[in-house]
């Protein structure tokens, strides 16, 4: 073990490679398979880490010198553990959310209505054949279809069954559909080399925020090991998570908002008069109330700049940190408490459930997939976000901040009975969302209907490479 | 209709509220039918909701067995929590989502009854990060509870292992069905209950599984608001 694996106790080789870091390509093909013959699965994946030639290599935390041309890793489902010869002690052995899977936790997560497991694409509607997610980043189709290929002759093309491929790609610097900058905060881990290295004023996350066996910052809180600890150990959940976003609905709503707030008596004092001038040349009063509410709404301008640091305008005088910042005296007049980034991470500001502070952090490692919306030419094509949401405990972490903060606003009583502006489960007819002002009034934004419907996903299982090989062995 | 079938119907009418009828139904028919139809006994507490105010203040009903079932075992108990008190206090101010919660001991039972809002597995997660190296000398004394210590080192077994005791729930549509005497019968509601032919036969089969039960999801004074809003509120802090 090198010095710096010693330091972090745990070996970089041990882990897959996508949890701890972002890997920054340009595409992203996941692979939805069923478990066909068993032995021959668990054959590949043995091939998979021994540097079989014909096999795609798992991806390690370890460092490389040159990047390689594509990435790849597994998870793995209840139904994939099962089926690949699992012992039933060993199965029992995992969290109850797991178990019951990302559908059988449904109502916890707010996929109700259209968003109900029922009515997911094939194969998520049927969470049985949904077994092993393989995952290939690379900048390039050929690579992906090459590494797929590789996929599909496992086991003389017996091993699986593929369902379905969902392919995702980053368009515009890191932008997602609704326009935002994503990908910028991403937890930051206690010995474990951050290449970006971009100040944020939290604490450093401990390991076993998202690895399975390490202590966590839950005041002694350890989170259980699936067994055999082989199995256990070293390893991390994920909420994958195909998120359908209406864009000619978030859009249209951006234009009744803006169209109410310039009506609105205190409209003066979210933009102040002549204030649009600092949005960019030749934007109007109305685009510029368009993009006040899409910050609010986020806790961001879109082009990223945090409203905590930059309030009145995503153009400050003087540029300010992306990460570095933090809602000083509870302060909710530049980020509302229930905009989405603040419900998401509270970071240092007053929550109700104070036990649980810094607690329910997640790795974001998400892809927008089908074309970018184009106002001209308004279509109906489904478009949204590969979202995989990483953590040690889906219980503790995921599901904690779906049910409790990100819907139903548990964390500060002024926004406990909304839901979160862009994610949540909103109806029409109920949703709210308050906007502070400096005066000490609120202005409330109401009838927004949801915009973030849930297509697909599933809980999956990162195992750590040793567990790859137990795996394979049985 | 002839007169001996209206005989006939009185007769069974009668039967059906009889003491003979009630107790064979219970001990040979309710058994029978659980024998037939496997049913298997749902968890405790509140099912999750979407609406707010369905997820504010919620019950727990904890019921846990003594394993000493002793004067001397019920004294242990008292003791455990009240050399604790301050600090369980102060634990559940920090879980932040607690609105009461008391201990009683029932019979040879330690009880924790607590409204609670949100998330029950969040609740008994902050609990025990709050409050688990002092609770654990009350796990200590109950039927199971060893296997659970360090309640912080064995998170998820405990919060299951709470949720199996937190008493059942019965649906509050299955408690209007009995208050307006059961399904297709608009019946008044004095023959309604005690006809055990009109009662739903999966809310008995749940509880000859489930021996405890709460009716509907309870009464609230001020119902849909937060500990926090109550606090927030009142200027009280958060
Ligand atoms: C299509 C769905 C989603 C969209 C469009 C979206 C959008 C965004 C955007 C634009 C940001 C700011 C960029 C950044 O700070 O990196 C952000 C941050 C974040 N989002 Fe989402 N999000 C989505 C789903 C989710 C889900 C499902 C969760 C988890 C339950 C989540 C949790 C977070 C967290 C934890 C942050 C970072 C907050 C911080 O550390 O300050 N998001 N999201």
């Amino acid at each position: 073990m090198s010095t710096f694996a010693s330091r972090n106790a745990f070996d970089p080789a041990d882990v897959q490679g996508n949890i701890l870091r972002g890997y920054h390509y340009g595409r992203v093909r996941h692979l939805i398979l069923e478990v066909h013959h068993a032995a021959a699965a668990r054959r590949w994946l043995g091939q998979c880490v021994s540097g079989h030639p014909d096999a795609p290599q798992i991806t390690t935390e370890e460092h490389w010198t040159t990047r390689p041309a594509s990435c790849f890793n597994i998870g793995l489902t209840y139904f994939g553990l099962k089926g690949l010869g699992a012992s039933k002690a060993s199965l029992a052995s995992f969290p109850t959310e797991f178990k019951a899977g990302m559908a059988g936790r449904s109502v916890k997560l707010g996929d109700i209505g259209e968003s109900a497991p029922n009515y997911w694409a094939e194969p998520f509607d049927d969470p049985s054949k949904v077994q092993l997610i393989a995952s290939i980043h690379a900048d390039d189709l050929v690579e992906l279809d090459r590494v797929e290929q590789q996929v599909v002759n496992a086991g003389s093309g017996a091993a699986f069954i593929l369902h379905t491929a969902r392919d995702g790609w980053n368009f515009d610097t890191d932008h997602v559909h609704f326009g935002y900058k994503d990908s910028i905060s991403q937890p930051r881990f206690i010995g474990v080399h951050d290449p970006d290295n971009h100040a944020d004023g939290q604490p450093q996350a401990p390991i076993g925020s998202m690895l399975i066996g390490y202590p966590t910052e839950y005041q002694g809180i350890r989170y259980n090991i699936p067994q055999p600890d082989v199995l256990g150990r070293n390893g991390a959940f994920n909420a994958f998570r195909i998120l359908a976003q209406d864009v000619a609905a978030f859009e249209a709503y951006l234009d009744t908002a803006a169209d109410e707030l310039l009506d609105h008596p205190l409209s003066e004092e979210l933009l102040a008069l002549g204030a649009e001038a600092s949005f960019g040349p030749d934007v109007s009063r109305r685009e510029a109330m368009r993009e006040i509410v899409a910050a609010k709404m986020c806790g961001r301008w879109r082009n990223g700049v945090p409203l905590a640091l930059s309030p009145t305008t995503p153009n400050p005088e003087h540029e300010v940190s992306l990460t570095n910042f933090n809602y000083e005296d509870n302060d909710a007049t530049g980020c509302p408490y229930g905009a989405h980034l603040r419900r998401a991470n509270p970071r240092e500001a007053a929550i109700v459930q104070r036990a649980a502070r810094h607690t329910r952090r997640l790795v974001r490692r998400g892809v927008p997939y089908g074309k970018a919306f184009d106002p001209a030419k308004p279509d109906n094509e489904e478009r949204g976000l590969l979202g995989n949401f990483i953590c040690a405990s889906l219980g503790g972490q995921f599901e904690a901040l779906m049910c409790d903060w990100i819907n139903l606003g548990l964390e500060d009583p002024q926004i406990t009975g909304s839901n979160d502006p862009i994610l949540g489960a909103n109806f029409r007819e109920t949703s709210w969302f308050h906007i502070p002002l400096k005066s000490g009034k609120n202005i409330n934004l109401q009838g927004f209907p949801r915009f973030i419907s849930t297509r697909g996903g599933a809980y999956t299982f990162l195992p750590g490479i040793p567990a790859i090989r137990y795996l394979a062995s049985l | 209709m002839s007169g001996n079938s209206s005989w006939m119907n009185s007769l069974v009418n009668r039967m059906a509220t009889s003491k003979f009828f009630n107790y064979l139904a219970g001990h040979v028919l309710v058994p029978y039918w659980a024998w037939r139809t496997p049913v298997y006994a749902q968890h405790g507490g509140p099912r999750a909701t979407i609406p707010p105010g369905d997820n504010m203040q919620r019950m727990m009903n904890l019921i846990l067995p003594l394993k000493d079932k002793t004067a001397v075992g019920r004294a242990k108990a008292a003791l455990a929590i009240a050399s604790n008190l301050d600090e369980i206090y102060a634990g559940l101010d920090n879980v932040g989502t607690v609105h009461f919660a008391r201990f009683v001991i029932i019979e040879n039972n330690m009880c924790m009854i607590s409204s609670y809002d949100g998330d029950f597995s969040n609740y008994i997660r902050d609990f025990v990060a709050q409050l688990g190296t002092v609770f654990d000398s009350v796990v200590a004394l109950i039927e199971g509870g060893d296997d659970m210590i360090p309640t912080k080192e064995n998170i998820d077994a405990f919060i299951n292992w709470v949720h199996d005791r937190d008493v059942y729930q019965i649906p509050d549509t299955a408690t209007d069905l009995l208050r307006y005497g059961t399904i297709g019968h608009s019946a008044a509601k004095a023959d309604g209950p005690d006809d055990l032919r009109l009662m739903p036969r999966a809310l008995i089969l749940q509880l000859h599984k489930n021996p405890n039960s709460l009716l509907g999801s309870g009464y609230r004074g001020y119902p849909g608001l937060s500990v926090a809003q109550i606090r927030h509120k009142m200027g009280l802090g958060w």
